[in-house]
This record gives C-alpha cells, sequence and structure tokens, in this order.
C-alpha cells in the first residue's frame, strides 16, 4: 500500500481550491518562519490559509490566525488565539511555545480588525500533512 | 504559467516571531561580574596605590554596569507572567537588583556589593524555579 497516495489527493485537492480560489484572493498559501508555534508549526511549514470564515464570524480560541505585528506592521504574525475580551474586540495572542515567543504578553491584545486570515491546512511537509 | 508548483510556492512569509529566538540565559552571567565588583572592592580598600585604585574604580562601574544589564536581561526577556504568578516578588526582586548594581557602580562600599550578590542569587531561585538549566541552556552546560 502506497503512502504517498493519499498525499497526491489532497495535494491535489488542496491546488485545486487553491487555483479556484485564487481569482478571489479568499485563499492563500504561507510559509512558517520562526518557532514560536512549535511543536504544532515549525519553521518551513507551508499552509493554507483563508480569509472567509472571519467576514462572517469572530476568531475563536485555539485557531491559529494571522495578524500584523501591532510593532511592525509589514511584519505578519502567526500565532494562536488565547482569549477575545469580553466585549469582543480585541484577541490575546499567543505562540505555543511561550519561553520562544513574543506575543500578547508583550504587545498586548489585537484588534480584531487586525486578523482577517485564518491558518486551516498544513499541506508541507509531507509527513505533517494536516488540518490545524 | 499557472502549475501546481507554482500555486503551492508561497510568497507570504509569516512569522512565529520571536525576539531573541536564543532563548538562552542565567543569571551566572550576572553573578560573575557582581563577585568581580565584590572583590575588586575588596582590593580598593586594600591598596595605597592612588592609580590602582583609580583603575579599580574605572573597572567596578563598567563591571557593575555589565551586571545591570544581565539583571534586566532576565527580568525584561526570560521571566515571563506565568513566572510573576509563581513568585509574585519577583519585579520587586529584579528592581531591587537593578537598584543593587547601580549602587555598586557609584560606591565602594563592601556591603552594597554583598547585597547586590544575595539579590541575584534570588533571581537565581526564581529562574531554577522556573525552569533554569533544562531550559535556558544548551545540554552539555558544566553544572
Amino acid at each position: 500500500m502506497s503512502r504517498r497516495r493519499p498525499l497526491v489527493a489532497l495535494l491535489g485537492a488542496a491546488a485545486g481550491i487553491a487555483a479556484g480560489a485564487a481569482a478571489s484572493r479568499w485563499l492563500d498559501v504561507v510559509e512558517v518562519r520562526g518557532g514560536s508555534m512549535a511543536p504544532s508549526l515549525l519553521p518551513g511549514d507551508r499552509l493554507l490559509v483563508e480569509s472567509r470564515s472571519y467576514q462572517y464570524r469572530a476568531p475563536r480560541p485555539g485557531e491559529v490566525v494571522l495578524a500584523a505585528d501591532p510593532r511592525a506592521s509589514e511584519r505578519e504574525l502567526i500565532k494562536r488565539v488565547a482569549t477575545i475580551d469580553d466585549v469582543g474586540a480585541a484577541a490575546d495572542l499567543r505562540g505555543d511555545a511561550p519561553d520562544e515567543s513574543t506575543d500578547s504578553r508583550e504587545f498586548g491584545a489585537v484588534p480584531l480588525s487586525a486578523i482577517r486570515w485564518r491558518a486551516a491546512f498544513r499541506y508541507w511537509p509531507p509527513e505533517r500533512v494536516g488540518r490545524l | 504559467m499557472l502549475t501546481l508548483r507554482s500555486i503551492l510556492r508561497p510568497t507570504r512569509r509569516v512569522h512565529a516571531h520571536c525576539d531573541v529566538p536564543c532563548g538562552i540565559y542565567d543569571p551566572e552571567q550576572a553573578r560573575i561580574e557582581a563577585e568581580s565588583c565584590a572583590r575588586i572592592i575588596e582590593k580598593f580598600h586594600a591598596s595605597t596605590d592612588e592609580l590602582f585604585r583609580q583603575r579599580c574604580v574605572v573597572v567596578k562601574e563598567a563591571r557593575a554596569e555589565e551586571t545591570k544589564h544581565h539583571i534586566d536581561v532576565l527580568w525584561h526577556d526570560y521571566f515571563k507572567p506565568e513566572h510573576l504568578e509563581q513568585f509574585p516578588d519577583l519585579h520587586d526582586v529584579c528592581w531591587k537588583a537593578s537598584k543593587a548594581a547601580s549602587k555598586v557602580k557609584q560606591s565602594t562600599d563592601p556591603a552594597a556589593a554583598t547585597e547586590l550578590l544575595a539579590l541575584i542569587d534570588r533571581i537565581d531561585e526564581m529562574w531554577k524555579g522556573t525552569g533554569g538549566l533544562g531550559k535556558t541552556r544548551l545540554n552539555g552546560r558544566p553544572s
């Protein structure tokens, strides 16, 4: 039994979806840099991200999201939502590796308006393909 | 041309960011500089050579500044809010240690150096209590 067959199918599906969505720009692929999300995400991981969910609902605790770095807006961060504040206006973002993460503990909660993309699926590397 | 490869090749880099990814910390760094200050103060008082005494002051001030820097790095970078929950006097101890380092920089009072060492040892206890060697030094560091 080939271990690669499901992988090829997944890659094909991902490619199909990505191609289909390319025009509407609500799906994209990104590469992870840095180790603050270890062990869930490692440097070099490639992810499928989507911006459709947050047009209809707010981010939820536990989700992995992209947000502009409050201290350097040209940089896009990837962190996990720890909590949403009571009025639903800001998210507390944390790295999964607290000792190696610069996150809301330092730059404070991030306004939800700064969070548009949700990380949905890892398609690379092959041995760790799967939903996030 | 739109190929599978081009579709799947990310153009966006997203940062699982850390300001200082090295994650290496050890209060020993502060302790060594502070011990240096303590010994220099002893030598300062034991000597009658004015030139030597001046050198003692200059070197001590530089070492005290280094001590303060290492304390501040632990305070700002290593310790995290969850460590504060574990050690509620964390801010107070780090603050006092920083101030004690300033005192050692300014004076030639041996008691100031002793107090600084004692405060660094308290930071060391908190460092050990929150992970210490195993978490913040590479394997193989002599203990």
